[in-house]
């Protein structure tokens, strides 16, 4: 490492983000290595190192032969600010190295408001922002993340972007990259060949024209390469690749235990969450699989918590005989089990006393809407009795701490589904009060907490128009003014910082200039609160002659051509539309496991699209 | 069940760990390597580990100690030594572990070397300023008290400094008062200095040893 470092160290808060040298974190002989890849993630160290894909694919690359994968994170405003005045490079952890020696960039995109600090972190290690200010091979910027899935407003400044599952596709584009760097190949060249790869989209091959009203007249791809490029996905999760340890942090970091991922896809298809749509087809992992993933993992770490994680794993259709097998050992080893989301629909004390977090810090579940109606209509197939039966249960058990997530300003809201989420949490309240066993002497605290809905791309609502921050703001009014009881608190997300999310979510090219522009204004950590400025935002927009409501708050007709329309995640449009249109019509659909709806994901050939349905519900 | 003392040095990346996340850190290191420690029998068992004496953030610890108690019927004092390595990061390293003979609340002095970069001017002239502020007759400075600030004169304290020029820097060894009672940071005495001199420089802070009140080694 770079001696003049630890004098900036000592000079930071958390130097420990910076130091790199955690225990196993993989440090790599320069001499046998040929491919150096930063696996960088646009936002803090605790944020990053929390993240499981991160993890995942640093051991994926780590295990290939001559590559080595190193860790680089954004550094926060007083490191930024070290590092410029000491005229140091970001660098990257294991081997202190400035990001401008690496071969590939990679960056992982996992929320839209990260994307001023790709931006800042190329920045800080001179790199050239553009594409085409990055005329070689050396430099390769790629990523990857749920936000690829509509990549258009990074289009300028990354080469090419891996659409879906990491695993196989990443490998397959060092490969490729290796070749070209050994007989000293041409970038553009390299970029042709790399999309033809399943998985792999490089923009600069596809030309958008525009419309007169701004909407996109076509997308069309150069001679040789796909019209459409369709997601990687990994069908067998118990042989697919998992590591055996983590890069365990001295500091405290978000989620600082051992992650084990029990499923991937998510069976239940609400319409407002990309993820619902973008990970199908549902798959599972088997519990001797997950049970020896989880003592590897402990046994290499020290950790003394595992998470089970995924995007429901309450739908683990072996979630019992699982958490069962994982007692007969970690009880002995002092290990805990958490699961990190909770269904409404399953909750239920036995699954609870075999659980650890869920005591500390209570309850949390998510009806999202404050009506049946409005549940319908976002598919969030959950009732009002089964809510209350559950806090009920909650309140037996001996809880006396519930939060309640919802969204304001989903399709088809009025006032009174605002006044639905006051009166939902109020009837929370009353249930405890009722409960002949509530505990002595002890008061109940119920928060409803109410994000800002933003319409995502390959969702029933990517049509939508996002309400606009004035409306927000009004809705967030009568939230508050509706609510009652000194029992019930009541907190929700900034409009503004849901407004610019919305407008790079269904983003296109047009918007690069923008970024560009709020990023020579300064913007990083626009997901920060103490970060982020509204003003130079807007400021950045103007600037640019883009009108930011184009993207958010205008509705698209069905046969709009959308920015994403060239990028293929398995469920189709014909799927999506006819979802929105049962949306309008308040119906409801089934999830997975009770019957198909045909979204398209069967293409892939696997998971739940295959499987016996009977032995699902 | 017995109390042993781990003897570890906190060097590199693990110096720029707080005391609370070195807690953390050896708690994952001693369940990895799966030391028969011995629990609390309350109601809500936790184990015992305790820290001789908390080292400041950016400080090289070359004879950090650890208590824990254990059962000693299931492992050597050669096998804690042996497995705890192998589940620490490779700047802490565990060197020895012993039957404690002193307690460590008679703790009474530490032993430093300070090492002074200049990034202005010269090592000459930073000794020479050095040594004329070190010669003063009191030296006043602002402690962080649980009663609030103080201001004391730690001229007093300052005992065995020899000084000496090494590849650049200026080389300062001391022994300092440290422990529960009364404790001098050695950044106190330096960052004193500080204010003094125009030169700019770098300092770099090594704690090598406790002793007791008679200077008795810590062991």
């Amino acid at each position: 490492m770079n001696p003049q470092l630890e004098k900036i160290w000592m000079k930071v808060q958390k130097p420990g983000r910076y130091t790199g040298g955690e225990l196993n974190s993989v440090i790599k002989n320069k001499e046998e290595v040929d491919i150096r890849f930063a696996f960088c993630f646009p936002d803090t160290y605790e944020v990053g190192m929390s993240h499981l894909g991160m993890k995942i694919l640093y051991g994926v690359l780590n295990d290939m032969e001559g590559v080595w994968c190193e860790r680089v994170f954004a550094p926060w405003i007083d490191m930024e600010e070290e590092l410029r005045s000491a005229g140091i490079d970001l660098y990257a952890l294991e081997s202190g190295d400035s990001l401008s020696l690496f071969d590939i960039i990679g960056f992982t995109l996992q929320y839209e408001l990260s994307y001023t600090n790709v931006l800042n972190m190329l920045e800080l290690a001179g790199i050239p922002l553009l594409c085409s200010e990055r005329k070689g091979l050396e430099h390769l910027v790629v990523a990857g993340g749920p936000c690829a899935c509509n990549p258009e407003p990074l289009a300028d400044f990354v080469d090419l972007f891996f659409l879906g599952e990491g695993e196989e596709v990443d490998c397959e584009l060092i490969e490729l990259y290796r070749e070209y760097k050994k007989k000293k190949g041409r970038k553009e060249d390299f970029l042709r060949e790399a999309a033809k790869i399943p998985g792999v989209y490089v923009p600069s091959l596809y030309h958008v024209s525009y419309q007169e009203d701004g909407t996109i007249q076509a997308i069309e791809p150069e001679q040789g390469v796909p019209s459409k490029i369709t997601k990687r996905v990994m069908m067998d999760l118990d042989s697919i690749y998992f590591p055996d340890r983590f890069v365990v942090p001295y500091l405290d970091i978000v989620h600082n235990r051992a992650v084990a991922e029990v499923l991937r896809g998510c069976i239940r298809g609400c319409r407002f969450c990309q993820a619902g749509f973008i990970y199908r087809p549902f798959r599972e992992k088997s519990v001797s699989t997950i049970d020896k993933q989880c003592r590897d993992l402990c046994e290499n770490t020290g950790y003394d918590e595992i998470s089970l994680s995924s995007l429901s794993t309450s739908d683990h259709r072996n979630l019992n005989p699982l958490l069962d097998q994982l007692l007969t050992w970690t009880k002995d080893e002092k290990i805990g089990v958490s699961l990190p989301s909770l269904r409404v629909d399953n909750f239920s004390t036995d699954m609870m006393s075999k659980i650890k977090t869920v005591r500390r810090s209570g309850l949390t579940f998510a009806p999202e809407a404050g009506t049946q109606r409005l549940r319908n209509v976002i598919n969030k197939n959950v009732t009002e009795e089964q809510l209350m039966k559950t806090v009920e249960t909650a309140f037996r058990g001996g809880w006396n701490s519930v939060k309640l997530y919802f969204m304001i300003g989903l399709p088809t809201e009025t006032m009174e589904d605002i006044e639905g989420i006051a009166e939902l949490g109020q009837k929370v309240v009353d249930a405890f009060y009722t409960n002949p066993d509530k505990p002595k002497g002890k008061g109940v605290s119920v928060t409803v907490s109410a994000s800002g809905f933003v319409p995502k791309p390959f969702t029933p609502f990517q049509w939508e128009p996002q309400d606009t921050v004035e409306m927000f703001r009004e809705k967030q009014k009568h939230l508050v003014n509706c609510v009652k009881s000194r029992k019930l608190s009541c907190n929700y997300h900034e409009a503004v910082v849901s407004f610019l999310e919305g407008v790079f979510a269904r983003g296109d090219r047009r918007l690069g200039k923008v970024l560009l522009e709020a990023h020579r204004l300064g913007c990083r950590f626009d997901g920060w609160n103490d970060c982020f400025s509204y003003t130079k935002w807007m400021q950045a927009f103007e600037n640019c002659g883009v009108d930011p409501a184009f993207y958010a708050n205008r509705r698209r007709s069905f046969d709009e051509i959308l920015p994403w329309d060239h990028l293929d995640y398995g469920v189709t449009k014909e799927f999506l539309i006819r979802e929105c249109k049962k949306a309008y019509a308040n119906e409801t659909s089934p999830n997975c496991a009770e019957s198909c709806s045909a979204c398209g994901a069967a293409c892939f050939k696997g998971g739940i699209c295959v499987e016996d349905r009977k032995n699902l519900v | 069940m017995k109390t042993v003392r781990i003897w570890f040095k906190k060097t590199g990346a693990a110096r720029f760990i707080s005391h609370l996340d070195l807690n953390r850190c050896m708690a994952r290191a001693v369940h990895m390597a799966k030391i028969p420690l011995w629990y609390t029998q309350g109601f809500n068992p936790h184990a015992f580990i305790t820290f001789a004496l908390p080292l400041s953030l950016g400080m090289t610890g070359e004879r950090e100690s650890m208590d824990m108690k254990i059962d000693e019927t299931k492992i050597t004092n050669e096998e804690i030594l042996f497995r705890l390595n192998k589940a620490l990061p490779g700047d802490l390293r565990v060197f020895a572990v012993t039957e404690p003979k002193l307690k460590p609340g008679k703790i009474a002095f530490a032993s430093y070397t300070l090492c002074m970069e200049p990034e202005t001017g010269s090592v000459c002239q930073l000794r020479k300023e050095w040594e004329q502020f070190l010669s003063q007759e009191k030296i006043i400075t602002e402690k962080k008290s649980k009663s609030g600030m103080l201001t004391i004169d730690i001229k007093p304290d300052i005992r065995d400094m020899q000084i000496r020029e090494e590849n650049g820097k200026l080389v300062s060894d001391c022994i300092l008062p440290a422990g529960s009672e009364y404790n001098v940071n050695p950044s106190l005495l330096v960052e004193a200095f500080r204010k003094e001199t125009d030169q700019d420089f770098y300092c770099e802070y090594i704690r090598h040893g406790l002793y007791d009140a008679s200077m008795r080694n810590f062991e």
